[in-house]
């Protein structure tokens, strides 16, 4: 039986900079992985390869048994995976709703002709949606928000936007880059609270993560990385016990 | 022996065009802006010269004065407009329409003001020809040419070997490490602009001794040579130059075969054959 | 009165150039100076089909919509591929090209000189030659623009124009086509601006290289920024407003040999003053 997500083998240079190096792994479906690694480890650009934004030199990734080599990313969202931004790009300039809007697949009128032509039908899908949208909105806690431009809110309040906008793509395996990143206290809960929430309702999570408190609170598998290679697979707290791995990890700082 | 003729024109008009390709280059590769109004401050100098030398001034000083105004030109345009622009966080295409803008004020400025007809310097030495080798060339294409490899070369040395050249490649290159780091961009961006249009302006007032001025002459020249500038490799000063030469010698050897109101097809024809084949340019890093 | 009307005509046919500006520079966000090359085309085709095949004037124009859609689409695809300052060069040449055809492909287009004699549209039997009548054409064809702009602005198409003006890669990140999106809304400009350019050919009966040059392109963009981006209501008062200006301007004593001039500074200190100070126009959203 093949894994839920599985990646193999990528690499990826940058000029000469190695940026993934036979890097392989799996994520088992209904879990919290967390991927981790000092920076400059490859976590981001292993994101952009599974969803289609860079292609590797060499590797394959699969999706419940499904190749996603050479797909656009447009064709894997309509695969079920779907990724954050590390900083965030929301339509600032719009509502916290139509950012979720932006999220949904198959609107009608999305194109000129159907919006011209049929523009009754047009507005009774689009009266639907608003409503799926809201209830997407309620669901991370930003009901009360929905109306505002995306400017104007807490930047607690963009992240968990950000997780609802991926959400309304209806995508299972969502990839989330650093969610919780800048927050502390209450807004760190909440974010916390809702993928433990997502994953209750079946969504398998694979998150990159620095805050080891979180891992630890949240991972049920952790992935290490080290110069684009994984170097270590386990439970969060044999990873967060090695030594060695918190040399490389703290490495320089220290 | 036309096509001799036709290149050697190619090679002195070249060396026009590799001013303009040069300067808008400077411009484009530190500033980032498309500098579309370059084309007014090439035409602006030449009137500007024809002007003083209506004055009474003598001819070399009428010279000189159209290129220290366009260097002013310059300087201001700098100032009171892309700084401004930039200081209200404009964005790319809101500085490109107000640049367009300018373009349009200073060339009807200078249509309304000097009308639209051809003017012509008159000038009895700029107009006298020598032989070489069995062309027949003006002074004024003799100095084309040698201001043209002259300004090459003055650029080249401005670039790499003087304090403001190392200092308009760094914040070329990284605007964001040069405003920490103390390099003062915008006083680079205002000196660079000074210098281009001081640039541009050599072929504005040398060209126009043979050619006579036109108000709108501009916007087919900066096209041409902007597409030199990217065919070049943006950035590149030597590819800037050597393909305006080679662009300038095709246009003209072009009129053997077909006639002289379609050159802005082969102009553009090399511009999207290189759009196609090599993006980045000749000379890219 | 037929002033009065032809202003009325002019500004409509204007309206519909406005939409097609507006989506490409305000909505899609590129640089184009090549817009009045497309409407030229739209007219020489409309003028040549009614003169030359006695094809009906509504089949006229709908065919110069169809090849302006086409045209449209291959002038902006370069601007979905190539970065954005190269595509100021492609709009400079698209333009410069299109003129150099209008005014020396002689045989098509009457080259400098013009093309005299397009004859006045026949619908069902009635034929529009007043400026009175064509007014209530010209009104048509306006509204029909404005409330497909308009739907296409309240329908998710609109949402998602919007939404890769701000970030494309988001938008492909959530499963969108922003390159089918962009093409679609070039063939839309398209539509607009060769209607536009049947209607015009129809209205003035002759038609030259002059309305369709790099000056007529930069009046199209002034049109947009002034009147304001990204909505219905800025391209509409935009053209009303311009067209305006030169009326205004005949008040003035200026002599006739810088009227053109004039007129095209004037454009271009609006251009200047606009994005400087009111970047979002009269009636628009900022740019």
């Amino acid at each position: 039986m093949s894994a839920y997500l599985q990646v193999e083998g990528l690499n990826k240079s940058f000029g000469g900079l190695q940026a993934l190096r036979d890097c392989s792994f799996t994520v088992a479906q209904g879990r919290i992985t967390c991927l981790v690694g000092p920076n400059g480890a490859g976590k981001t650009t292993i994101f952009n390869a599974i969803t289609g934004f860079l292609v590797p030199d060499t590797g394959h990734v699969t999706f419940q048994g499904i190749s996603l080599d050479g797909r656009t990313s447009q064709q894997i969202v309509r695969h079920g995976i779907a990724r954050t931004f590390q900083n965030l790009r929301l339509f600032v300039d719009l509502t916290a709703r139509a950012n979720v809007l932006a999220g949904m697949q198959d609107h009608v009128g999305e194109e000129p002709f159907t919006a011209i032509f049929r523009p009754f039908h047009t507005a009774r899908a689009l009266a639907a949606k608003q409503d799926a949208a809201m209830a997407v909105l309620a669901h991370v806690g930003l009901a009360a928000q929905a109306d505002m431009l995306v400017r104007n809110l807490s930047y607690g309040e963009q992240k968990l936007l950000c997780i609802a906008r991926i959400l309304a793509t209806g995508a299972e395996l969502l990839l989330l880059d650093e969610p919780t990143s800048g927050l502390s206290g209450a807004a760190l809960s909440d974010v916390m609270a809702l993928l433990r929430r997502l994953q209750a309702e079946g969504k398998t999570l694979l998150v990159v993560e620095h805050n080891t408190r979180v891992v630890q609170q949240i991972a049920d598998d952790v992935l290490f990385l080290h110069q684009g290679h994984l170097i270590a697979q386990g439970a969060p707290a044999d990873i967060i016990a090695d030594p060695k791995l918190a040399e490389i990890y703290f490495g320089g700082a220290i | 022996m036309l096509w001799l003729h036709l290149l050697v024109n190619g090679l002195v008009w070249g060396c026009a065009l590799g001013m303009v390709a040069v300067s808008f280059s400077l411009v484009f590769a530190t500033t980032k802006i498309f500098h579309v109004a370059h084309a007014a401050v090439y035409g602006l100098g030449g009137y500007l010269a024809w002007s003083a030398l209506k004055h009474g001034m003598p001819e070399w000083a009428a010279l000189l004065v159209g290129i220290v105004a366009c260097a002013i030109t310059g300087t201001l345009i700098q100032k009171l407009l892309y700084e401004r622009l930039d200081r209200r966080g404009a964005t790319h295409l809101v500085i490109l329409i107000a640049s367009l803008g300018l373009s349009a004020v200073m060339q009807n400025a200078v249509a309304a003001v000097y009308t639209s007809n051809v003017l012509q310097f008159g000038l009895p030495w700029a107009a006298r020809t020598t032989a070489i080798g069995g062309v027949l060339l003006t002074t004024a294409q003799m100095l084309t040419v040698v201001a043209g490899i002259l300004s090459y070369l003055g650029a080249m040395w401005f670039a790499h070997r003087t304090v403001l050249g190392k200092r308009m490649r760094a914040v070329a290159s990284n605007p964001f490490l040069a405003e920490i780091t103390r390099l003062q961009p915008r006083q680079v961006h205002i000196a660079v602009m000074a210098i281009a249009s001081a640039m541009v302006a050599i072929p504005g007032v040398l060209v126009p001794l043979d050619l006579g001025l036109q108000p709108f002459g501009g916007v087919p020249i900066l096209l041409t040579a902007t597409i030199a500038m990217i065919a070049g490799g943006v950035g590149s000063i030597s590819g800037a130059f050597l393909v305006a030469v080679g662009i300038a010698v095709l246009q003209n050897l072009s009129l053997l075969v077909i006639p002289g109101e379609w050159s802005i097809g082969i102009t553009f024809g090399i511009f999207v054959i290189f759009m196609l084949f090599r993006p980045r340019g000749l000379f890219a890093g | 009165m037929d002033f009065f009307y032809t202003y009325i005509v002019l500004a409509e046919i204007y309206v519909l150039l406005g939409l097609s500006t507006n989506l490409l520079v305000g909505i899609v966000g590129i640089f184009s100076v090549s817009q009045a090359a497309v409407f030229g085309v739209g007219a020489y085709l409309t003028a040549f089909l009614v003169m030359q095949t006695s094809t009906p004037f509504l089949v006229a124009v709908l065919l110069s919509s169809i090849l302006c859609i086409g045209l449209n689409i291959l002038v902006t695809l370069p601007s979905l591929r190539v970065s954005g300052d190269y595509f100021v060069v492609t709009s400079f040449g698209i333009q410069l090209l299109a003129t150099a055809v209008f005014t020396n492909w002689t045989g098509g287009t009457g080259g400098a000189n013009g093309l005299p004699g397009v004859p006045a549209p026949w619908i069902a039997g009635h034929e529009f030659v007043e400026p009175s009548e064509f007014a209530v054409l010209a009104t048509g064809g306006m509204a029909l623009g404005c409330i497909a702009f308009w739907l296409i602005m309240r329908a998710p198409f609109g949402a998602l124009l919007r939404a890769i003006r701000e970030d494309e890669l988001a938008v492909a990140a959530l499963g969108k086509s922003v390159l089918r999106a962009k093409v679609s809304a070039a063939a839309l400009a398209g539509a607009f601006a060769g209607s536009a350019g049947g209607l015009y050919a129809s209205f003035l009966s002759f038609i030259d290289p002059s309305s369709f040059d790099l000056d007529a392109s930069i009046f199209l963009l002034t049109m947009v920024v002034v009147g304001g981006a990204r909505t219905l209501a800025g391209s509409v008062i935009g053209p009303f407003v311009l067209l305006a200006l030169p009326q205004i301007l005949a008040l003035i004593d200026i002599p006739s040999s810088v009227a053109a001039a004039a007129r095209q500074l004037i454009y271009g200190l609006l251009l200047i003053a606009f994005m400087l100070f009111r970047p979002q126009g009269l009636l628009g959203e900022k740019l």
